[in-house]
């Protein structure tokens, strides 16, 4: 799953951007965005987030 | 003549008979859905497993408890309410159907579980070594009494789902593992104390399990060899002790497994050999009379043939190679080894685990998207129009895009400058011990290339004219990345990961390599094995190795670092001058060095002219540098749409 950031929750520290294999994460007005094209999926941004602000959201069998 | 008499004899597993030796083992995949329904990217991916001729094949682990303490993946599959029943059923079913027995793995997953919760259970609280992992809280006895309930109602369930039988998992850090353990477990009640008593969970889980199905049988997989000396794990004697215990309480088989997940050395990475753990499983044998299954760092036939017939092990287990590739057993039994897609021990399918994500695997795209038509696992559609495709490169990605337009029905030319292909692979199959593996892919896309009429230029220059008068429909550009040029001072030089890699220059004693992701990290590797190089990496951002796996960048920067090596951090290059490196950023402004290696990879940058042909792609390193997975993973989903 391409990991969904909450901008409410960023603190725009970039830590993200540090660990990105392919680098596909950058800052826009202050907040991380990930670029979907290149996102390999691989959750280490989301496992770096000192703020927990980046989501890797599992679909519960009640959403389909 | 049959190549493999032992492992395509029938074997027998309580009172089943199996048409071979090779089980499919539990492997976690994420694919279910985060409150534990399986979803029907699990059973395709199941029913491929079944369909590639494995005797027996064995789900997930599903955890047993409501509250989640035994869950230990946000995706992981449950068995602790009737309600999960059906979707086991279409798993049990979709195994049956395809020829295997089903065995449904009943997993608590102790010290790694808790995952939607702020604690995990243990039998005594021993801290995490791995961030990934809860605070451990220590279970009552009143939950222990309940954790077997759970355990046993867990088994009447999968006996109604109509699995042909049951495995329990007591390894790795896993509940029952936890309690085994003296690392874990320094209990003072009849759970803890000597071997005996730490095996009693297990013990009673068994026999409670047995106690309830009749004859189905029942196995369990228990850690042979901790690898937790340097934290008072038990003795391998006591592991040993802990197999002969589960026989006694009825197992119906052992599955032989080593380490743990927070063991701080090497199981199943590229540099450990071959078959090196079986002889922890002959140990085992040697012990106990019922039969002995092994997984670990078999992915080639020959080494569990030769394990079976001397007595070693009886079954051959595997997660990985059939991850990779779901028809291994077939292309075995039927001669075509060599059409197998061998798994490389990249983990990239574990450490996706760890960091919440469904499996990946690098070198087969279509895992968990089986039943999807478009990506063709049994067979592609033909494209509506037949395009004459030029690839341009002979890497993986060019490779994998020319076998998928190909099966697609397309007209084929790969042109490769070099008289070989794997492109970069083959710098990367140099770096160290096992790394040759790397090349096994290509080998089997070359080989498929072939097979589907792609016509192969080798040693051919392609120029963008080249491909403007071959009038082509498409051109896919899959040249691999550059090195970045740094400005250079006066007659100073540099050298390139293949100058040194392939083309056998020898450095001075002082390296300074500009890049510190996997390129310049497996130059260093590369130079450390050959010699005593004292070597400064310089890395411009903050993170060294962000684009190699968990599983190989512990290795590498512990064996860098030994070899006292000096990361220089967030620091970039402003010009390589004449034994001498001028740097920019914060700390040190120089480094002095006989030699200077750039190992930053930047994209293709030639090719850019969209005229070359009716449509133009960039694929793998040429569209931005990345891994091998990426190159694969590119090269597949550019000849879906092609």
């Amino acid at each position: 799953m391409v990991p969904r950031i909450d901008a409410e929750l960023c603190i725009g520290c970039k830590r993200c951007i540090e660990v990105c294999p392919p680098q596909t994460i950058y800052i826009k007005d202050e907040k991380a965005i990930v670029d979907p094209e290149f996102c390999e999926e691989c959750g280490f941004c989301a496992a770096e987030c000192p703020v927990n602000a980046i989501l890797i959201e599992f679909p519960s069998s009640m959403n389909t | 003549m049959e190549k493999y008499p032992h492992i395509f004899s029938p074997g027998r597993i309580g009172g089943l008979e199996t048409k071979n030796r090779i089980k499919y083992a539990a492997t976690e995949t994420n694919f279910p859905f985060s409150d534990g329904f399986v979803s029907d990217r699990e059973v395709a991916y199941m029913e491929a497993q079944a369909k590639g001729g494995a005797a027996i094949v064995t789900t997930q682990g599903a955890y047993p408890d409501k509250r989640g303490e035994g869950k230990g993946f946000r995706g992981m599959m449950a068995i602790w309410d009737d309600r999960f029943i059906p979707g086991l059923a279409r798993i049990a079913d979709v195994i049956k159907k395809n020829g295997a027995l089903s065995c449904v793995q009943i997993l608590h997953c102790g010290r790694e579980g808790g995952v939607d919760l702020d604690y995990c259970l243990m039998p005594s609280i021993v801290p995490q070594k791995l961030s990934y992992f809860k605070p451990p809280r220590e279970i009552t006895k009143e939950e222990i009494k309940a954790s077997l309930k759970d355990h046993i109602e867990a088994a009447k369930r999968a006996k109604a789902a109509g699995f042909d039988m049951i495995e329990i998992s007591g390894i790795v850090g896993y509940l029952i593992s936890t309690f085994i353990s003296r690392y874990t477990n320094k209990r003072n009640d009849e759970y803890g104390g000597d071997i005996r008593n730490r095996c009693r969970l297990m013990t009673e889980v068994l026999q409670g399990i047995k106690a309830e199905t009749g004859n189905m049988p029942v196995g369990i997989r228990l850690c042979g060899h901790e690898l937790l000396d340097d934290r008072g794990g038990n003795t391998i004697e006591e592991s040993i002790e802990s197999f002969r215990i589960a026989e006694e309480a009825g197992a119906d088989y052992v599955s032989v497994t080593i380490g743990w997940h927070e063991s701080s050395q090497s199981v199943i990475t590229r540099d450990v050999p071959m078959g090196y753990w079986l002889p922890v499983a002959e140990k085992v044998r040697k012990n106990v009379a019922i039969p002995v299954m092994m997984a670990f760092r078999q992915f080639t036939p020959d080494i569990p043939e030769r394990a079976i017939a001397g007595a070693m092990i009886d079954f051959w287990e595997m997660c990985r190679p059939m991850i990779a590739d779901p028809e291994l057993p077939r292309k075995v039994a039927e001669k075509r080894e060599d059409e197998i897609m061998p798994c490389i021990a990249c983990n990239l399918c574990f450490s996706r685990l760890y960091y919440h994500q469904p499996i990946m695997c690098s070198v087969r795209p279509t895992v968990g998207r089986e039943k999807e038509p478009e990506w063709g696992y049994y067979g592609f559609q033909k494209s509506s129009r037949k395009k004459r495709v030029a690839i341009v490169g002979g890497g993986p990605s060019g490779l994998q895009c020319g076998v998928v337009a190909a099966k697609r029905g397309h007209e084929v030319v790969l042109f490769e400058k070099n008289s070989v292909t794997g492109g970069n692979i083959n710098l990367a199959s140099l770096v160290d011990e096992g790394a040759v593996e790397l090349l096994g892919p290509i080998r089997t896309l070359e080989k498929e290339c072939r097979k589907m009429g792609v016509t192969m230029r080798l040693g051919e220059e392609c120029a963008p004219d080249t491909i403007k008068a071959g009038a082509f429909d498409t051109a896919v550009i899959a040249t691999g990345a550059t090195v970045r040029q740094f400005p250079v001072a006066g007659n100073a030089t540099f050298l390139t990961p293949s100058d040194i890699m392939a083309k056998g220059r020898k450095p001075g004693e002082r390296v300074a390599i500009i890049g510190g992701s996997g390129a310049g990290l497996g130059v260093a590797i590369f130079l450390l094995r050959q010699g005593d190089y004292r070597i400064t990496i310089i890395e411009e951002s903050g993170k060294i190795g962000r684009d190699v796996n968990p599983f190989y960048l512990w290795q590498y920067v512990r064996l860098t670092k030994a070899r006292k090596a000096v990361f220089l951090m967030n620091t970039g290059v402003e010009r390589i001058g004449e034994g001498i490196v001028h740097l920019t950023g914060k700390g040190t402004n120089i480094v002095e060095a006989d030699s200077v290696v750039t190992a930053v990879l930047e994209a293709e940058k030639k090719w850019r002219d969209p005229g070359i042909a009716g449509e133009v792609y960039f694929t793998g390193d040429a569209k931005r540098p990345r891994r091998f997975n990426n190159a694969i993973h590119d090269g597949y989903r550019l000849g879906m749409v092609i």
